[in-house]
């Protein structure tokens, strides 16, 4: 059997052209540049999506306050229309008079209750709280690898 | 060539590299500089700002869900002194809108109160109309400005803020108390309630970073509270009251309204009231602190109403029965002093029934001697003579009641205390007193406070009982006595359709040492429906001029409130009520 490193036409037949080593090494090297670049790209995409996002909560932090005083404002001018004196002024424009135990008939109704004064439970507000945000919206690119390996995500 | 081609490609590389360099080693000597630390330290205090977070101040509403107390926007009007162009017009359009001193304003805004101040308060608590009008003409101004100049008015900030406002204006008053500008509750509910209602000031540090703006803390707003009280009940108590001073002339007065059941406050009516969006008034409407809500805080001789209260121990301890019969002479001697009936006339044979219809002042003296102080004042004790009730109203007064051993008890209170001489109550422990008789036995913590809102959820306020001073029968004895007395004499107090249960008062008022015969405090105090009563009515007329009795003035005003509170708390007639009650 013939040692193949004798026979130096065949080495030099199947020897990569040094221009073509070059060229590898340049792709390499910008396969890597393109790789960070991307990297960084996407985690400034993220970073300034979640500073928009950050941005919006206090925006709406903000605007909710704006309407509970708002609302808790018209609340007190409704009140303030509905007043016993503004009604009971416009009851008698109307025409409208007190009534007299005298004049009240009293019917039974089957059934009925009184309902008890209990009417101002009110509908429990929705706070805005950190588990109700997506973690796409909290977490950093490397909080996000990191959680990947912990969960084995990445293979 | 290919050589050469390598040559200038390595030169190229090496002046790429070399440049990169240049830039991570201009970066590494920009974030090591002294300007670099600088700046993160001055980054670092902008990355936070420490603020006091003050809960909005919770709402106050009556038993049916109308709002006593809210909150309105109002506002603060500052300048920006960094920004401002020209002060005059800024003076001269923020003393117009807000009627302010010109000059004043001038003066502040050129002479700040503190070196390098930059943004300045010019008038706070601004209601919205006006801040809105000032809003549009610094609008206008920018809008007439030339391109990229600001209007004159540029300077002008306004920031919004919640204040308290009551929509009822003076309507319960005596009981809400009010709030001032630094937040703080004086007088009855908003005074009492004021932790609750204010809620808990958090300083927090807030990141600016939007990355975290979810760490910013959300601070609870305080309690919203619900009353006992009935808006339109209080009404009526309030027009009631101010019919009856004027029509019997009594200086002032108080009609007071409870659930005997369970001490529910339904309605307290005084005659001093004022519009609580007002409170600075509250100088010029009161001249004492008691006078705010005197039924809680003004104790007063109550005279005969107290008789109830004699005559429920002398049934209880058995000192006498219903049909224990006494002979009036018109006067017995107590402690070596002859007291007298308020006629000073002898009634002769009378049965309790009896003594209770007349009011005998001598028969009810018999009664408290026939106890002994220590049977007298044990009751009056357990009825809470003396001692607060507890009512969730700030201010509420003791009153007095004189006992054995006390410097200043003689023997003869023994007599005058079993008719409402000598010992100072309140109206409030009048009425949880007398509770007990209505309320078979029992007797009620007079309250105000139905029910806290919190987060959503309702908590309310269970009845408290404070204790059981007599027995169901004895309180069941007396009240049938009572009603049974203002049927006999076709008393002023009768409500028709209704079948209640009371007694007068008529308290001569001491001046100078003596009971002045001419000035009186007239009351009574009564309740219905009597089989199972739904409301108490305490009626108070001080001094009033058309009569001195209590019979002619405040038995009167009981019988007109009691109508209307049968028509507003829907309590059908006693015959409608029980032939509905036996379907």
């Amino acid at each position: 059997m013939q040692n193949v490193t004798s026979l130096p036409h065949l080495v030099h037949a199947y020897r990569v052209a040094p221009w073509r080593i070059q060229r590898q090494w340049v792709g390499n090297i910008l396969l890597v540049v393109v790789g960070v670049a991307m990297i960084a790209a996407l985690y400034l995409d993220v970073t300034a999506r979640a500073a928009i996002a950050g941005r919006e909560i206090q925006g709406l932090k903000l605007a909710t306050l704006n309407s509970q005083h708002s609302s808790a404002d018209l609340e007190t001018q409704l009140a303030r229309l509905t007043s016993m004196r503004v009604m009971k002024q416009r009851a008698l424009a109307l025409g409208f008079r007190p009534v007299k135990s005298q004049e009240i008939d009293y019917i039974l109704v089957a059934g009925y209750r009184k309902p008890a004064p209990e009417i101002l439970a009110i509908v429990p507000q929705l706070g805005l709280r950190a588990p109700n945000i997506a973690p796409e919206y909290t977490e950093s690119l490397l909080d996000w690898f990191d959680q990947q390996i912990h969960i084995g995500g990445l293979q | 060539m290919r050589q050469q081609y390598a040559w200038r490609s390595k030169l190229l590389a090496g002046a790429l590299a070399f440049f990169a360099l240049m830039i991570v080693s201009q970066m590494f000597r920009i974030q090591m500089s002294v300007e670099a630390a600088e700046f993160r330290v001055q980054a670092k205090s902008y990355s936070s700002e420490t603020k006091t977070f003050y809960p909005d101040r919770g709402e106050i509403y009556d038993r049916n869900g109308s709002l006593l107390a809210g909150n309105q926007i109002v506002f603060e009007v500052g300048v920006n002194l960094n920004m401002h162009k020209d002060i005059n017009v800024i003076a001269s359009t923020v003393s117009t809108v807000l009627g302010l001193d010109y000059n004043q304003l001038l003066y502040d805004i050129t002479n700040p109160p503190v070196p390098n101040l930059s943004y300045l308060v010019l008038a706070d608590f601004v209601d919205e109309p006006k801040a809105k009008r000032l809003m549009e003409i610094r609008q206008k101004m920018d809008e007439q400005a030339p391109d990229g100049v600001a209007g004159a008015l540029n300077a002008l900030e306004f920031k919004s803020h919640p204040m308290r406002s009551y929509p009822e204006e003076s309507l319960g008053s005596n009981i809400l108390g009010f709030v001032n500008r630094e937040g703080r509750g004086y007088f009855g509910v908003e005074e009492k309630y004021n932790d609750i209602l204010a809620g808990n000031p958090v300083r927090v540090t807030i990141p600016t970073d939007p990355n975290q703006a979810i760490n910013i803390p959300r601070i609870p707003d305080g309690s919203t509270l619900i009353l006992t009280i009935d808006r339109d009940l209080q009404a009526a108590a309030e027009q009631t009251l101010d019919d009856a001073l004027a029509l019997y002339g009594a200086q002032n007065g108080i009609i007071m309204i409870i659930d005997p059941r369970n001490g529910e406050t339904l309605a307290v009516a005084a005659s001093k009231r004022m519009d609580l969006n007002k409170f600075w008034d509250y100088g010029v409407v009161y001249e004492n602190a008691s006078d705010f809500n005197p039924a809680i805080s003004k104790p007063y001789e109550p005279g005969s109403v107290i008789k109830i209260l004699t005559m429920a121990a002398a049934l209880d301890s058995q000192t006498a029965v219903r049909s224990t019969r006494y002979l009036d002479t018109g006067a017995i001697l107590v402690g070596g002093v002859e007291i007298r009936n308020w006629d000073n006339n002898a009634w002769g044979d009378q049965d309790m029934t009896g003594c209770l219809q007349h009011s005998l002042n001598v028969c009810m003296a018999w009664l408290s001697t026939q106890m002994g102080p220590e049977t007298f004042y044990g009751y009056m004790n357990n009825f809470g003579l003396g001692h607060l009730t507890a009512v969730d109203m700030a201010g509420e007064a003791a009153g007095r009641l004189k006992v054995p051993g006390d410097a200043d008890w003689y023997p003869v209170d023994l007599g005058t205390n079993a008719f409402g001489q000598g010992v100072a109550v309140t109206p409030i422990q009048l009425l949880t007193a007398t509770s007990a008789v209505a309320n078979h036995g029992r007797m009620v913590t007079p309250h105000v406070l139905y029910a806290m809102v919190r987060d959503g959820r309702q908590y309310n306020a269970p009845a408290q009982y404070a204790g059981t001073p007599i027995r169901a029968e004895t309180a069941d004895t007396l009240s049938d006595m009572l009603a049974y007395s203002l049927e006999l004499e076709s008393s002023n107090a009768l409500v028709p359709g209704y079948r209640v249960a009371g007694k007068t008062g008529t308290a001569q008022i001491p001046v100078d040492g003596y009971y002045d015969e001419t000035q009186t405090n007239a009351s009574f105090i009564g309740w219905g429906p009597v089989d199972d009563p739904r409301f108490m009515i305490y009626v108070w007329l001080e001094r009033p001029s058309a009569s001195i009795w209590g019979s002619q003035t405040a038995a009167p005003v009981f019988s007109e409130m009691a109508k209307q509170t049968v028509v507003i708390m829907d309590i059908p007639p006693d015959r409608i009520r029980l032939s509905l009650a036996s379907k």
